[in-house]
């Protein structure tokens, strides 16, 4: 793959945003109109506490990404009932729209005492073309398992030949690098099946070969059909030492299928890397990818996780 | 045997059966034998119960199950103490990691599972709870997870709180009956759970299926929290005694009672608490509030385990059935 970096495209420093958000636009996803593009993307307020808590937005674009049509005034989605998944945050949304319907799937965060958090998976509808999304109860349509004991999170969402698909990510163990270290996670790809979008099937085991090690941390997986093959992007890292070092940071991981189910990984094939001097010169991670007027694009993070904001990338065929 | 089925129960109160803080117990057993559940051997009967080292420096507590042998010809004499939890708390950030409470034992071929409420500890909230399978391959004594993972957690309608799981085997099917959290209400400062009964049931009693919905109307109000669903089959019908409890202020005389439904087909369920034949007593360790029955078939007579005040804090009663 080769990918032409287009730049930064939205810095939230640069626009007012609802919730008391001042940074960060993370994870951005797209929902794609005739006449504009929505990139929906999480960001963050400072509670009480000064803890984060993420909200969703969005900033229409024109459909060539040149011109900001509109950023969301309002809240897209309210932030869950006290007690639920998604009380302290959803990061990120991802939208698929099915004939008449728009489906928003919920990454929620909600806070632990042992360890930062717990994720699940939710989903919401939105009746008014993506302006606002209510959720479809309060509890998560896909949670932690037997075997994905915690942090399942992170979903894309995809319809093919009938059958919906979930990628997503869940967790296997937290741990402590040093005594005095807060507990670090360790994630993974994960799958599961659907035939309608709210029962789930998963599919029980780890999508991605691990490259840098087993503590590998992987996440956002985003998948897109073209020239007859399905490809997967996501980012990975080490599982310490990751805020700070550029080598241990988030970084572009690429596998392709043709089944949807095995995966070849083949990262040095992804065709992205870090622009050294730029805004995503130490990390790049979050990658969405979609196709829009006949072109493949890729919206991602870059430096300390998108708190400056989203670049996009357009697929040089 | 009678035919006919009871109009009403009555249940003879034999007393305290076990208490933790009379006996020199170990560490992690210093206080509490919350939710008993029986496992029938030939001498002996095996109850099993949730416990609680003294609380830590914060105040908190966590909860471990134990259980003590009780000779089967005089329930109260206590043969036996286990002196380890069957179950070790769950690691770091997994969905039981600060308490195994409750639990409820079955036995499969020479199996025993045991399904257990998993505790962690939330910000906003003082905590949530999954139901997680464990297997024992020693006669009860130890178990083992099945994974690190829960087996039946949260859901769209059943947005936290799952626990209070009670496993039975009818008709070829497994059938769970469990508890699932509603909402959470503010109250004197404090975040109040609100629960509900409701059911699962599975072929190999590891995937699940919920049937989602309220089994017991509300009585009290909408925010009465229900708990402990166990359902007990004999003179072919389904019994089910239960304990309810007002939503909030509920540490005293608004506390738990026990309540009673019953069903022929485990679809449809009629909640008739006056038939139930068990109160508060008007002094005494169950003065104030009773809950977590588990009713139990021994040698042709039928009792009951439940708590008394502070939800067992001090211990477990029994009572039989006269009109069994």
């Amino acid at each position: 793959m080769k990918w032409k970096k287009l730049g930064k495209i939205f810095d939230p420093r640069e626009h007012k945003l609802p919730n008391n958000c001042f940074a960060f636009a993370q994870s951005p996803q797209t929902l794609v109109f005739d006449d504009f593009v929505r990139v929906y993307f999480s960001t963050r307020e400072k509670d009480s506490t000064e803890k984060y808590l993420s909200h969703i937005s969005f900033v229409d674009f024109s459909k060539n990404f040149e011109k900001i049509l509109e950023v969301s005034e309002n809240a897209v989605i309210p932030l869950g009932n006290a007690g639920c998944f998604d009380e302290h945050g959803i990061f990120p949304l991802n939208i698929l729209k099915v004939s008449d319907k728009l489906l928003g799937y919920i990454c929620g965060w909600s806070r632990r005492t042992s360890v930062s958090v717990e994720t699940a998976i939710g989903l919401a509808v939105s009746d008014d073309d993506g302006l606002t999304f209510r959720r479809i109860g309060d509890g998560p349509v896909l949670s932690a398992s037997l075997h994905e004991p915690f942090l399942v999170g992170d979903p894309f969402v995809q319809i093919y030949d009938g059958l919906y698909h979930m990628w997503y990510i869940y967790g296997t163990r937290w741990f402590r690098h040093s005594e005095a270290a807060p507990p670090d996670r360790v994630y993974k790809i994960g799958h599961a099946a659907s035939a309608d979008g709210f029962s789930w099937k998963k599919t029980g085991k780890q999508l991605i070969a691990d490259k840098l090690n087993s503590d590998e941390c992987q996440a956002l997986p985003t998948v897109i059909r073209f020239n007859d093959q399905y490809h997967m992007f996501f980012c990975y890292r080490q599982a310490i030492g990751f805020r700070e070092k550029k080598d241990s940071a988030y970084r572009i991981g690429y596998a392709s299928s043709h089944d949807l189910i095995n995966w070849v990984r083949d990262d040095a094939s992804a065709g992205l890397d870090t622009s050294a001097g730029q805004w995503d010169s130490d990390m790049l991670c979050y990658p969405h990818v979609f196709h829009c007027d006949g072109n493949v694009y890729m919206l991602y993070n870059g430096n300390e996780f998108g708190r400056f904001g989203f670049g996009l990338a357009l697929l040089d065929h | 045997m009678n035919t006919l089925p009871a109009r009403e129960f009555r249940w003879k109160k034999l007393g305290k059966v076990f208490d933790p803080t009379r006996v020199e117990g170990p560490e992690w057993m210093k206080e509490f034998a919350q939710a008993p559940s029986v496992l029938i051997f030939d001498d002996f009967i095996r109850v099993y119960f949730s416990c609680r080292p003294l609380p830590d420096k914060n105040g908190q507590y966590v909860s471990y199950t134990g259980y003590v042998d009780l000779d089967r010809n005089n329930l109260f004499d206590v043969v036996n103490i286990s002196e380890r939890p069957i179950l070790d708390l769950g690691a770091t950030g997994t969905f039981d990691e600060f308490g195994i409470y409750p639990v409820s034992v079955i036995r499969n071929g020479d199996e025993i599972l045991a399904f257990y409420g998993g505790w962690t500890r939330c910000e906003s909230v003082p905590f949530n709870v999954s139901i997680g399978l464990a297997v024992s391959r020693d006669h009860g004594e130890t178990f083992t997870r099945l994974g690190n993972g829960p087996v039946l957690t949260h859901s769209v309608h059943e947005p936290f709180i799952i626990s209070g799981p009670k496993i039975r085997f009818y008709n070829g099917m497994w059938h769970l009956w469990y508890i699932a959290g509603r909402r959470w209400i503010e109250s004197g400062g404090r975040m109040e759970p609100v629960y509900k009964i409701r059911k699962a049931h599975s072929n190999d009693g590891i995937h699940w299926e919920k049937e989602d919905r309220d089994l017991i109307p509300d009585k009290l109000d909408e925010n009465e929290a229900q708990a402990s669903p166990d359902v007990f089959y004999f003179r072919e019908q389904y019994h089910m005694f239960y304990c309810y409890r007002h939503g909030t202020d509920y540490r005293g005389p608004r506390g738990y009672r026990i309540g009673y439904a019953s069903s022929d087909n485990l679809t449809d369920w009629i909640r008739d608490d006056s038939t139930v034949g068990l109160d508060i007593s008007d002094s005494g360790w169950d003065n104030e509030s009773i809950a977590y029955p588990h009713v139990f078939e021994l040698d042709g007579q039928i009792f009951m385990f439940y708590l008394g005040n502070q939800v067992g804090r001090y211990g477990f009663g029994l009572a039989q059935l006269e009109n069994a």
